[in-house]
């Protein structure tokens, strides 16, 4: 490979986290394939993060267009594929996010480049670059190759690669006139908009019981409800209880719904998937109840017991009940 | 309105025992149940409830084999008004590149307002379909949509962001629209209306009606290629309390109040 490209994604003016994870994983790229390293921030008054980044790689590429002031993926696919027309040898690591997931796909087929999403590590064997994501309801890892293609674009789960500051001299900002042409868009931003807020704020909660697809049918919540009292903490949930209007979206933990930093998170019938575990932080103490010995949860948790949520979270409850005197 | 809806049956992995077959390239496939995919279910729903408004015609479309077919005819039942089954021996192998080619190839064979399909699937999670699909018709793409309104050549959605935040687009039509699960209410499917669908005709399709070359689809048309899979490994994590659920809840209880998980 001849260069290595991150793709700086940003909101609201700020560099966000998932911008730093696909640096380290370009950085490490780099290293592993003799490639080139440059960042691609692509923006509307874009200075100050050109800045930032540059004090941590050795080439910025700026494009500085009101259109690209937010995430929108039309005009970020047509910018990205003139920037990069009639290159080779290339990959193009961008970080996970739920405004990626709306450009990366487009973008390979714009690029006529191999996609990996979700990426949680690379191989380097003999020059070729080779992605580990998930699979199977991200029970199962798949290595997976790219059949010799000379371009690939790969996204990152958050949270698999650290970065660390590399403190190393100032990077070359280059920056380059926008691409982009006068034909309207047919694809327009409008507003952001906020969550409801609800009667319970699960984000400032100490303890938390969090059900998840685990339940099954069940629809009376009462068992868990009963439980949470006795803890003195508050219910939440996981993606499918809300989907089932169950739980309103404000009880929902995960990187979609909301983040929560209790002291003790009780996971029952969750499977831990990564949208979910990335809405829980401050590294609480977190206790998993689930059939499934080999659910996801189990390697967040530090206490797990494997079983039917009937069979323990009454008698739970009733030595909870019993401790409390 | 006219809208296509794209699905795909995938087995049930979400609590099953999952363990990794001979090649050592899938999962054993075999004690698994199958069903479409969850996300999907929130677009065949997605769409019927447009055409309740608007009117118009509801086409389900998969890339599967004979197999696939109960899966079209729920989708019939649920309110859609044709099915059609994308099949030839050589789409074996497809990885989410070469299914998208496929499906654009059938799309551009047909006129629609909208394409709707769900975000991820279950068994790839790649979450990559609508939007190479879209690339490939030349039309713009909106993932993880929670938000449908229908205005006169465009709509409104509002997708999914971190935290809570939403953001609203405006997208021209024709488009290609990935939902988000919790978008509606997948109606009860009863026992009347399956059977009310059981006649309808449901064709196949294949590759040299749909114009591909044998290059394009299955393995040959595939962009990646799974080299190995494996079961990340065990015992990382979480102490397992052992004993029966009555005396691992007993022990549970006693460091959760030790941890101070007992206010």
């Amino acid at each position: 490979m001849k260069t290595i490209y991150v793709l700086a994604e940003h909101r609201q003016q700020h560099l966000r986290d998932t911008t730093w994870d696909a640096l380290a994983a370009g950085r490490d790229l780099a290293q592993k394939t003799g490639a080139e390293l440059a960042c691609l921030l692509l923006g509307s008054g874009v200075d100050a993060m050109a800045d930032q980044l540059a004090k941590e790689c050795p080439k910025v590429v700026v494009v500085d267009d009101p259109r690209l002031a937010n995430f929108n993926s039309e005009p970020f696919v047509k910018t990205l594929t003139g920037l990069l027309a009639g290159q080779d040898s290339y990959v193009l690591v961008i970080g996970n996010s739920n405004s990626i997931i709306d450009l990366a796909p487009g973008l390979s087929v714009a690029l006529d480049a191999a996609l990996a999403t979700d990426c949680i590590g690379f191989e380097v064997d003999g020059g070729k670059v080779k992605a580990l994501r998930q699979i199977y309801s991200y029970k199962v890892n798949a290595l997976v190759s790219f059949k010799g293609a000379s371009r690939i674009v790969a996204t990152l789960r958050s949270g698999f690669f650290s970065f660390a500051p590399s403190g190393a001299a100032p990077g070359a900002i280059e920056k380059v006139a926008s691409p982009l042409g006068d034909e309207p868009l047919r694809k327009r931003f409008l507003s952001y908009v906020e969550a409801e807020k609800g009667d319970v704020d699960i984000a400032s909660a100490d303890i938390i019981v969090a059900i998840g697809r685990g339940i099954g049918d069940e629809e009376d919540l009462s068992m868990f409800e009963s439980l949470a009292d006795a803890m003195g903490g508050v219910v939440a949930c996981s993606r499918p209880i809300v989907d089932k209007g169950l739980l309103p979206k404000y009880r929902q933990v995960g990187t979609s719904g909301v983040e929560v930093k209790p002291k003790v998170y009780l996971a029952l019938g969750i499977s831990g998937a990564f949208q979910h575990l990335g809405g829980i932080k401050g590294n609480p103490l977190i206790v998993a109840v689930n059939k499934d010995p080999r659910a996801p949860i189990f390697r967040a948790a530090q206490y797990g017991i494997v079983a039917n949520l009937a069979d323990v979270v009454p008698a739970l409850e009733e030595k909870i009940k019993e401790l409390k005197g | 309105m006219d809208i296509i809806v794209c699905v795909k049956r995938v087995p049930d992995t979400s609590e099953a025992d999952l363990a990794i077959d001979k090649g050592g390239k899938d999962i054993q496939k075999g004690g698994l149940d199958y069903d479409i995919n969850d996300w999907d279910r929130f677009a065949i729903e997605e769409a019927v409830l447009i055409k309740e408004k608007t009117g118009g015609k509801v086409t389900v479309v998969t890339v599967g084999d004979e197999d696939a077919e109960e899966m079209l005819r729920e989708g019939l039942a649920r309110g859609a008004d044709e099915a059609f089954l994308l099949w030839d021996e050589s789409f074996e192998g497809s990885d989410g590149y070469a299914t998208a080619h496929i499906l654009a190839a059938f799309l551009k064979q047909r006129s629609y307002d909208l394409v709707l399909t769900g975000t991820l699937a279950d068994d790839d999670c790649g979450g990559q379909f609508g939007g190479m699909l879209a690339a490939m018709l030349g039309v713009p793409v909106a993932t993880l949509v929670h938000k449908i309104e229908v205005k006169n050549g465009s709509i409104t959605v509002r997708r999914e962001l971190e935290a809570g935040l939403s953001e609203r687009l405006d997208i021209d039509l024709p488009a290609v629209v990935s939902v988000a699960t919790g978008i509606n209410e997948p109606r009860f499917v009863s026992i009347r209306a399956v059977r009310k669908v059981a006649s309808i005709e449901i064709p196949t399709v294949d590759r040299g009606e749909l114009g591909l070359d044998e290059a394009d689809v299955g393995s040959a048309g595939a962009k990646v290629e799974i080299e190995k899979v494996f079961l990340p490994p065990e015992g990382e994590g979480a102490e397992i309390i052992a004993g029966s659920p009555a005396d691992a809840a007993a022990r549970l209880a006693e460091i959760l109040k030790e941890k101070g998980g007992i206010a």
